[in-house]
């Protein structure tokens, strides 16, 4: 069988559960919570894993930074025969009240990107599939952790907004504080329009690693790392409760 | 703020805090009287009927929106501005997909935007999204009731005579993009009232009933719709009352 283009996976190497990250170098951290995890394949921004849960079988595959790469991403996992998707990020709090290191579970996003608007017009909503975050939502408050959920902005130009954007960026992101959005990111408005048009399932789970209106920021991987393995303890059992329905 | 809301003639407190939304004002006054206990007629002007009454034991009201993002959004503004918060529009659309049949129910989670009045609010970016805790209640209802349901995208527009059985000229080349697409149906109100709901942090939710097809071009027998109709407004009077239980858990 031909390997997909970009991720140079082949159908059966993976299962019809994914997590996404972003990052080709965090994908390990995610995969040390699977049984018997194997290395697929790596190509360019794409690191794919394969392991066991709880008798369900998972993927791990990076998406690369930005809707472009998350889309191919996404696309070869599903001719690849995956059905539930969990984007992992990190992510800059746009309200006063999401502190660094609280988890954020989106409904929906702002198509603030150029990639979902080549697939259907911007009218169109952005919607995180219903049962994802219902499941997200329940591990998550089983785990007594502090969440907020609602609608996140993704977008392109990081330069443009975040806390090391130009001194600007937070006037161009009042509209959005102003309407509640909770977060900005770079992949899910994609993502969750793509996952619509394809009907598969898809959600997404932030953890706040910057706020826009305190500029506080963490970078270190010390502190970023247990983010990763917190969130990844979620999505398991998530993919968990949706694959006993 | 002790003040007469400008159209809907009501001052805080007047309304109970659960409203369904229907369009048509015939449907406001059924839900009202038939479906209502210890129903009142709060106001009457313009398309806004409004009425209180109790279902289950709760407080729940009902106000007509007229056709139209722009009056469903003087409605949700105006209830909101007295207390209003929790709102479910229940009324009928027409089918993109051959799948629906017409009298089937449709619970939705979100709404294209090809209004105009939510665009004023917002960029169009924005998504118009149901309020995830409304959706799961009358997803419970509907279950409870026994009554199956399509769950998903409808298309939200302005103009009845562009995309309708009635409309001028080739309208099934203009809808054929949200057809494909996946939107199960299309009807005039949800997209602003979703906006307006995210926007003034009140939960805003939809249930509608197939009148007809715009792909097979199947319309409905009014007995066997308002049967449907019937089921939604009970399902969606229903949800209003969980909404209110499950708030104060």
């Amino acid at each position: 069988m031909k390997k997909m283009h970009h991720l140079q996976i082949i159908p059966g190497q993976i299962g019809e559960f994914v997590i996404m990250p972003g990052d080709p170098g965090r994908c390990h951290l995610i995969a040390e919570h699977l049984e018997n995890p194997q290395l697929i394949a790596k190509s360019r921004e794409y690191t794919t894993y394969t392991g066991k849960y709880k008798g369900l079988i998972v993927s791990v595959t990076s998406t690369g930074m930005g809707c472009p790469s998350a889309t191919i991403a996404f696309e070869e996992l599903i001719m690849s025969g995956a059905k539930y998707f969990i984007r992992l990020g990190t992510t800059g709090a746009l309200q006063k009240n999401i502190n660094i290191g609280d988890i954020i579970i989106p409904t929906s996003a702002v198509r603030l990107e150029g990639t979902s608007v080549e697939y259907i017009p911007i009218e169109f909503p952005a919607i995180a599939d219903i049962d994802i975050v219902d499941a997200l939502i329940k591990v998550t408050h089983n785990k007594n952790k502090k969440f907020h959920i609602g609608i996140i902005m993704s977008h392109d130009a990081f330069y443009k907004g975040s806390v090391f954007a130009d001194t600007d960026f937070l006037k161009r992101e009042q509209v959005w504080i102003d309407s509640n959005v909770l977060s900005v990111e770079n992949e899910s408005s994609a993502l969750f329009t793509i996952g619509y048009l394809r009907k598969v399932k898809v959600g997404t789970i932030l953890t706040a690693v910057a706020n826009h209106l305190t500029r506080n920021v963490i970078i270190d991987e010390e502190k970023i790392n247990p983010i990763f393995h917190q969130m990844t303890d979620i999505c398991l059992e998530a993919f968990k409760n949706i694959g006993k329905e | 703020m002790e003040q007469v809301q400008y159209h809907i003639r009501c001052k805080k407190n007047e309304v109970n805090k659960a409203v369904l939304l229907p369009g048509d004002i015939e449907r406001a006054d059924y839900i009202g009287t038939k479906f209502f206990n210890k129903s009142k007629k709060i106001t009457e002007n313009r398309e806004f009927h409004i009425y209180n009454g109790t279902y289950e034991n709760k407080a729940v009201a009902v106000c007509s929106t007229g056709i139209g993002c722009m009056s469903a959004a003087v409605a949700i503004e105006e209830l909101t501005n007295i207390g209003c918060k929790y709102f479910i529009r229940v009324g009928t659309c027409g089918s993109l997909s051959p799948e629906i049949k017409t009298g089937d129910i449709i619970i939705v989670t979100g709404a294209v935007r090809g209004d105009g009045a939510s665009k004023e609010y917002v960029p169009i970016e924005y998504p118009a999204v149901a309020d995830y805790r409304t959706v799961n209640a009358l997803r419970t209802r509907a279950k409870k009731q026994d009554t199956d349901y399509k769950l998903g995208i409808i298309r939200t527009h302005d103009a009845f005579y562009m995309e309708s059985p009635f409309a001028f000229g080739d309208y099934k080349k203009r809808i054929t993009i949200w057809a494909e697409a996946g939107t199960l149906a299309i009807e005039n109100e949800s997209s602003t009232l979703f906006v307006i709901g995210s926007l003034r942090k009140v939960q805003v939710g939809t249930i509608l009933v197939a009148a007809g097809n715009l792909i097979t071009d199947k319309e409905s027998t009014k007995h066997g719709l308002q049967k449907s109709i019937d089921k939604a407004i009970i399902i969606a009077t229903g949800a209003l009352v969980d909404l209110q239980e499950e708030e104060k858990k």
